[in-house]
């Protein structure tokens, strides 16, 4: 082997092997840096609501007629804009709730074990009528949904216990206690009752009002402003109010949903023209929701291959200036007796000698850049496979781009190549 | 002299023309990234409003539960919002320049019926102090004096374009809009008015453009106007049902600030503030230890993390870029200079130094630089409008990202500064060459 007179050469030609090495360290540690930051991403851009947001509809509709400012009249209105979008064809279920997936919010409480005095807990709370977990293709695996009869009778108990002042002991609590049937997740249930047995248990509020479990719902996932995306509690009522609006969720068979909100939207006005209807998509939604993620993958793969496409431009470049350069050694050796395939190995071992040493270089740069974004700006930790591929692209991609400009140079013929000697 | 080395430089850089492209593009590609990446930060870390940006501060109140503190991601933050009760008791301060608390309502707006069906627009509720404060940019009309703010007066002000869409663009200082259940008389009409975030809330979405409509903030208790944006509470509920309880509820839904032009005037607010906590303390609110804050606007976006993190990234990352485009640089010079090696062994055995040799290699350099800058700026105006048409289909909003003054200045140094890294090695080995090893091949 020529390592000894490859070595020799290349402490002559410090810079340029030098360059070759500091350019793949560099792109190495880009590049396996910006894939992990998209593998990142994507990761959380994929991860399940636990609902069939694919065919899922909001709409809203918001009054400016002076009739909704009556109790009757809106939730006449609410049962008969129900009663309308459900009639028309491609829609599956409709439900009448606050909740909106993916809007990276919504409403929380705070609740912990009735009678218990260990910490309160903080989980999204939002309203759900009969066919809210059928609009949401949610899953129910205990207990029951809630009925139509229960909705209307919650209706106007709570609007009446609202709407009158509760008698209150020295601390500020209600003297007297009311109760509601709720319906909460999986997770919420496990992280309160970690037995698993949550079917039938109370849970409590600030005000001392409780909460009886009637149904646990499967996965449920809502991005939420504190750490409480798989917290939830539903309770049974109607949503609506002047200012806000009536939201409904609607849920369609697959690949209907534009046309069913446009027409949900004509039949919604035609019924009654006192008010403004507004559709979107959940797809859209979300969407918006993952805005700037979508950004920076987008931005982060043009930037990778970009990157790619400069080196190997960079490395190729070089190769050839180092080989044309030689070309008279080349022919010298080749006069002295070397085989072709002598003078090929030569530069695949120069090449191979020089991308190891910046790969090398390259994987302790990539672990640094990945501590630095990590504890300065965001990202996850670096994952080895990711690094070894890397470093196993790059080896063929350095060997590819001497192999050609070297495979050039061997075929110099001994004559050409000393002809100016 | 340079002028000459200039011309030579050029000569040089066209006879290789596709070589020559290779390389301008390829710092070109390094500059467009990193001078976008920058834009796409520095819109939202730039200050909106630097002539007041030291005088104007936010105003913070801790009035949460005594067992926990308020969840976010800093424990020792007192809520980002004030409650309506703390509102009107530091409202009474006399000690600010200036001071308006504020928040925005979803409301109905009713147009005439030949203009169109009634809407429903983002209402902004101020005191009369906002615009001064903000220095909010009038086309027709101002805002409403301060005696406005206490009756209250029906008055409002419409940006230029709600001005376009009730009025066709005339002058409606002195019509009239129906707002909810009330009619509000025009006084101010704004130009367009787009600071970069939204400075004064970023409570909600602040890359959007300002609100549309702006009325004085005493009418959320005769009209019973409700936040659009976001509520945090603690606590039992109160005694009162219905809005008058919202009222008095501890719930944090206004945004507070004031203008303290010295830093005198900034420790008599902060004293007043702890002597009005103290007294609520007496009177068995406020359970929890003083911590009130008075932050300067630039302090508060930064508390904030107004600047996204991933611009931040992308920044680093494209920075790094544009360092591999500078070496790929190095290599591709080295090759061009050293190819030339017979023509620096005329011109210095007709007498020319090697300091003129070095000089006439760096400027060949720097006018790639300024190349592969120009063409680098051009290809970032075309990422900055990718930004803005992505950014219209979560924001309505197509004008956010911008190419100003200060990031053509950076995308300026950026590029002479690699070609000049880039182009120092290659020129120096030049102009080190011996001139006899290459005229004899002449």
């Amino acid at each position: 082997m020529e390592f000894g007179p490859i070595l020799r050469t290349m402490r002559l030609n410090k810079v340029r092997y030098g360059l070759i090495a500091a350019e793949i360290a560099l792109t190495l540690a880009i590049v396996v840096n910006c894939v992990n930051l998209i593998r990142d991403a994507r990761r959380e851009m994929a991860i399940d609501s636990g609902f069939d947001d694919e065919n899922l509809v909001s709409v809203r509709s918001t009054p400016f007629d002076k009739a909704f400012e009556e109790d009757g009249y809106y939730d006449n209105s609410v049962r008969q804009d129900l009663d309308v979008i459900r009639s028309v064809p491609g829609v599956v279920a409709v439900s009448n709730t606050r909740f909106l997936p993916w809007q990276g919010g919504g409403s929380s409480m705070e609740t912990r074990i009735a009678g218990s005095t260990g910490e309160m807990l903080r989980n999204q709370v939002y309203n759900a009528d009969e066919s809210t977990l059928a609009a949401l293709d949610a899953r129910l695996i205990e207990g029951r949904n809630f009925t139509r009869d229960e909705v209307d009778a919650e209706v106007l108990r709570l609007r009446q216990l609202f709407n009158t002042a509760r008698p209150r002991d020295s601390r500020g609590q209600p003297l007297e206690k009311i109760s509601q049937d709720v319906i909460i997740s999986r997770a919420f249930a496990k992280l309160l009752f970690p037995d698993g047995k949550a079917l039938g248990r109370r849970l409590e509020d600030t005000d001392g009002d409780q909460y009886q479990i009637v149904g646990v719902i499967d996965r449920f996932y809502n991005p939420y402003g504190w750490p409480i995306h798989e917290y939830v509690m539903f309770y049974p009522t109607t949503s609506r109010s002047v200012p806000g609006g009536a939201p409904y969720l609607v849920r369609t068979k697959p690949g209907q949903k534009e046309a069913v909100a446009a027409a949900i939207e004509k039949r919604l006005l035609t019924s009654n023209n006192g008010r403004n209807v507004r559709t979107r998509t959940i797809t859209d939604i979300k969407r918006q929701f993952q805005g700037q993620s979508t950004l920076l993958v987008t931005v982060l793969t043009v930037l990778v291959v970009l990157l790619v496409f400069v080196t190997s431009l960079g490395i190729v470049g070089l190769t050839v200036f180092s080989v044309t350069e030689r070309t008279r050694q080349i022919g010298t050796r080749r006069a002295l007796g070397a085989q072709r395939v002598d003078i090929l190995r030569y530069f695949l071992i120069e090449n191979w000698i020089v991308t190891t040493i910046g790969l090398v270089v390259g994987t302790l740069l990539a672990y640094g850049l990945n501590v630095f974004l990590v504890s300065k700006v965001n990202g996850a930790k670096m994952d080895p496979a990711l690094v070894l591929v890397g470093v196993t692209i790059l080896w063929l991609a350095g060997f590819a781009a001497t192999f050609f400009p070297a495979r050039r140079g061997a075929a110099v013929t001994p004559a050409v190549a000393t002809r100016n000697v | 002299m340079l002028f000459h080395n200039l011309r030579i430089a050029w000569k040089s850089l066209k006879r290789n023309a596709p070589l020559t492209t290779l390389i301008v593009t390829g710092i070109a590609l390094g500059i467009a990234l990193a001078t976008t990446s920058a834009a796409a930060r520095h819109a939202f870390a730039r200050n909106p409003i630097p002539s007041k940006s030291d005088v104007l501060h936010y105003v913070r109140i801790d009035n949460w539960d005594p067992l926990r503190p308020y969840p976010g991601p800093d424990p020792t933050s007192p809520p980002t919002q004030i409650s309506y009760r703390d509102m009107r008791g530091i409202m009474r301060s006399t000690i600010p320049a200036r001071q308006t608390a504020t928040f925005r309502s979803g409301m109905y707006v009713y147009p005439d019926p030949k203009v169109g069906r009634p809407f429903r627009e983002n209402v902004r509720l101020v005191f009369s102090d906002f615009f001064p404060m903000f220095e909010v940019p009038f086309r027709h009309g101002t805002g409403w004096g301060r005696s406005a703010d206490e009756g209250p007066e029906p008055v409002a002000v419409l940006s230029a374009e709600m001005n376009d869409k009730l009025f066709g663009g005339a002058n409606s200082v002195g019509k009239t809009v129906r707002i909810a259940s009330r009619d509000f008389r025009v006084v101010g009409v704004l130009e367009e008015w787009r600071p970069g975030v939204k400075f004064y809330d970023i409570t909600q979405n602040f890359i959007e453009p300002p609100e549309n409509i702006f009325i004085p903030f005493n009418f959320v208790e005769p009209m019973e106007i409700r936040t659009s944006g976001n509520t945090d509470g603690w606590g039992p509920s109160t005694a009162v049902p219905g809005f008058a309880g919202f009222l008095q509820a501890e719930v944090n839904w206004i945004q507070m600030w004031v203008e303290l032009p010295t830093p005198e005037k900034v420790a008599a607010y902060e004293d007043f503030l702890r002597s009005y906590v103290l007294e609520q303390k007496k009177a068995g609110r406020l359970p929890r230890p003083v911590n009130n804050r008075v932050t300067p606007l630039m302090g508060w976006l930064k508390e904030q993390s107004v600047v996204p993190k991933q611009t931040t990234t992308l920044f680093i990352v494209s920075l790094l870029f544009l360092a591999v485009c500078a070496l790929n640089l190095v290599g591709l010079l080295l090759g061009k200079f050293l190819a030339r090696a017979n023509e620096v062994g005329v011109r210095r055995a007709l007498g020319a130094t090697r300091g003129d040799i070095f000089l006439q290699y760096i400027i060949e350099c720097e006018l790639v630089g300024v190349l592969g800058g120009i063409l680098g700026l051009a290809l970032s105006l075309g990422g900055i409008a990718a930004l803005n048409s992505w950014l219209k289909t979560v924001a309505q909003r197509g004008d956010f990202f911008r190419l100003d003054a200060p990031m053509i200045l950076l995308s300026v140094s950026l590029s002479l500064l690699a070609a000049l890294v880039a182009g120092v090695y290659p020129a120096w080995r030049t102009s080190r060459l011996a001139p006899a090893s290459h005229l004899r091949l002449q």
